[in-house]
């Protein structure tokens, strides 16, 4: 499916939590264009923003300020069902802790996303079973998340994100709780993924080797978007960490 | 989502949290039991209270003398009677046809002289006075009588009757086994008065019959139950005497009394005064029966509140479990949202969570109720039984049944909705927070 990714546009997206003596202020003038079908990676300091990003991106989290439009939807002013029905069908997410259910099996969890469609029951099963294998867990159908490794979970989640067929894949931290050769793996499987499918992806990671391999990538910092530079190398972790000077730069 | 995969889904959570369900279940079991097993005490305390005042017999049947009414006794159950006056099938049938009249069913009584047998027991002097009650047997449902043992003579028969307890105590047998007098002969002489030159002889019509059964009834004052055609028999052989015979209580009244059934309690009033105005004294336990019927509602209320507390208590445990539930997959329910469920989906999952929960609690308590009530029956029964009363009949009423089971799946489900909101309301952002 070449050319089903969406394209992401974002135009001074602003957002702040309101807390108990006043508000924080998450992100803070976000411009961000990723083409459709295109990877990006996104860096930035612990409490950057990135998070928050992805779940204004998708659509865990109303947009406050700015626009924010993916492929032909744009989130502001969309909420209840309607937002139900563009997490459920334009997104897949991926989660650092990967958000299984522990009750249900691994083919379970995957059908879990397309239970909320109207996919008849029949297609279901063979679509999920068709995605477990498509993950490398053909065999592992029935166990449940405890029975599975961090990797193996990871795939499920995976699987699950691209149970209906989505057109942009958000990843927050995917890799941020497996040992390095389950985070190879993992990365790997996505970027296969990305090449099959043509869906868009964004990976947060705080793994410059992996934040290297996107072909375009993007660093938060206190909210805003700084300079990346580029290849795995490159010193942007000090420029995120370094939150006063930073901070100093972007007023 | 489908209902199928909601249900699923629900039912996979609770058996995730198994040890908490199992208590949340037994809370809502025990407290379904106890309602059930109340409201069925009640009502059948309710059904039974009514037939032992009834005798068994209909509640709403009218007792009509062979007598005038008297006005100043209309609103009495027992009125006195007026003065004699001749009941005969004209006037039975006149009632018949009343509206609001089930049935009529013709009594006479006679004065006898009895004689036991031989058999268990012993009476001094070996012979007595007592009235047979002669009443046509063909439906003895229409009758305020009741079998303790045995059976009711045969319609028609001159050689089968019934005793009462009255009977056991005149014989000082024991009355908790009724049984042992059926089959026992009883010799029952009508009376006839001669008066012989100077001197007043008696002389009476002997019959042979056979003690059959042994009831409580209400048809007619008099210790001995046997049927019309013996009485009506005995009754003309009497009324043939001469002389004085003021003890034998002897009228030309074909009828000594009636059993009308009317079309239900509510209409025993009209009836009994349509039949003042057809001429007759009546007399019927209605008065009795509704202030009785009143008590036992207010003690069927209370028992039911009692009930009902205990539930919705029991389903304040579901919410209780629910909420802690919420709460600690507040994660796992932002990522059902953050896949795609709607507000309305996660609502579902844990309103069918906590309905599931109060249906399996409301089987089981409703089951366990209607055991608890019928050990309780066979309790009072054998009490009652020894004390030479009728058992009690508790048969599983059904309607209490599905009253628990529906009461606890309802309660449950309010119960539920106050988690499945919240969990409902919970924002998707839930799915990327930390915890
Ligand atoms: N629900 C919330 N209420 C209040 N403040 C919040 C909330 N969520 C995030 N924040 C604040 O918003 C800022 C950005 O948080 P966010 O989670 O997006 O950071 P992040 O870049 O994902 O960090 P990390 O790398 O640690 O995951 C932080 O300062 C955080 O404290
Ligand atoms: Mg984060």
């Amino acid at each position: 499916m070449p050319a089903s990714g969406a394209p992401i546009s974002v135009q001074g997206l602003a957002h702040a939590f309101r807390s108990g003596s006043g508000s924080v202020s998450a992100l803070d003038g976000v411009d961000l264009e990723v083409p459709p079908g295109g990877y990006a990676s996104l860096i930035g300091a612990s409490g950057a923003g990135k998070t928050t990003l992805l779940a204004i991106l998708g659509g865990l989290e109303p947009p406050q300020r700015g626009s924010v439009v993916v492929g032909d939807t744009d989130l502001f002013g969309l909420e209840g069902d309607g937002l139900a029905r563009y997490r459920r069908s334009t997104v897949g997410f991926v989660f650092q802790h990967f958000g299984l259910i522990g009750t249900l099996s691994a083919l379970e969890n995957v059908e879990l996303a397309s239970i909320l469609t109207s996919l008849p029951r029949r297609a279901r099963r063979a679509r999920t079973l068709a995605l477990l294998h498509a993950v490398g867990l053909g065999q592992r159908t029935t166990h449940k998340p405890g029975e599975l490794s961090g990797g193996e979970r990871q795939r499920v989640a995976i699987a699950r994100a691209l149970a209906n067929e989505p057109r942009l894949i958000l990843a927050d931290e995917p890799t941020g709780n497996l040992d390095e050769a389950s985070a190879q793996g993992v990365i790997e499987l996505l970027e296969q993924l990305h090449a099959e499918r043509g869906c868009t992806i964004l990976v947060v990671t705080h793994n410059r080797a992996i934040a290297g391999r996107a072909s375009q990538r993007i660093a938060l910092s206190q909210g805003r978007i700084v300079p990346a530079s580029n290849g795995p190398s490159a010193d942007w972790e000090s420029s995120g960490l370094d939150r006063r000077s930073d901070g100093g730069r972007s007023e | 989502m489908s209902f199928r995969d909601a249900f699923a889904l629900a039912l996979k959570e609770v058996m995730r949290r198994l040890g908490r369900s199992v208590l949340t279940l037994m809370a809502v079991a025990l407290a379904a039991c106890l309602l059930t097993a109340l409201v069925l005490i009640s009502r059948t305390a309710e059904t039974e209270v009514l037939r032992q005042l009834a005798k068994g017999g209909p509640l709403a049947s009218i007792k009509v003398a062979a007598a005038a009414p008297d006005p100043s006794q209309l609103a009495n159950d027992n009125a006195r009677p007026g003065s004699p006056r001749d009941l005969g099938p004209q006037a039975a049938r006149a009632i018949g046809q009343l509206p609001d009249v089930t049935s009529v069913v013709p009594v006479i009584t006679s004065r006898m002289i009895f004689v036991p047998g031989p058999g268990a027991g012993r009476s001094e002097p070996p012979y007595f006075y007592d009235t047979a009650v002669g009443a046509d047997l063909r439906d003895p449902s229409l009758l305020p009588i009741s079998v303790l043992a045995g059976r009711l003579p045969a319609p028609g028969s001159l050689t089968e009757v019934a005793v009462t307890p009255g009977y056991l105590e005149r014989l000082r047998l024991d009355p908790t086994q009724p049984e042992k007098v059926v089959g026992d002969g009883l010799e029952m002489g009508a009376p006839r008065v001669f008066d012989d030159l100077e001197e007043q002889t008696f002389r009476a019509l002997w019959q042979r019959t056979e003690i059959v059964g042994v009831v409580a009834q209400e048809a007619a004052p008099g210790g001995i139950v046997t049927t019309i055609e013996h009485t009506r028999r005995a009754q003309r052989w009497s009324a043939a005497s001469d002389g004085d015979t003021g003890d034998l209580d002897l009228s030309d009244s074909p009828y000594t009394g009636l059993v009308v059934v009317a079309d239900g309690l509510d209409r025993i009033g009209k009836v009994r005064r349509q039949i003042t105005d057809i001429g007759y004294s009546t007399s019927a336990p209605e008065n009795l029966i509704a202030s009785v019927q009143r008590y036992l509602n207010v003690v069927e209320i209370v028992l039911t509140a009692i009930g009902s507390i205990a539930l919705v208590i029991a389903c304040l445990g579901i919410t209780n479990a629910l909420l802690a539930a919420v709460r600690e997959r507040r994660r796992e329910i932002g990522v059902l949202k953050a896949i795609g469920a709607r507000d309305r989906d996660v609502l579902f999952v844990f309103l069918i969570e906590a309905s599931l929960l109060g249906a399996l609690g409301g089987v089981l308590g409703s089951l366990g109720g209607w055991a608890s009530a019928s050990v309780v029956g066979i309790v009072v029964n054998s009490y009652l039984t020894a004390q030479g009363l009728l058992g009690v009949h508790l048969g599983p009423s059904w309607g209490v049944l599905l009253l628990g089971v529906l009461g606890s799946t309802l309660l449950a489900s309010v119960a539920g909705a106050v988690p499945a909101l919240k969990a409902a309301r919970l924002p998707a952002r839930e799915a990327v927070n930390e915890s």
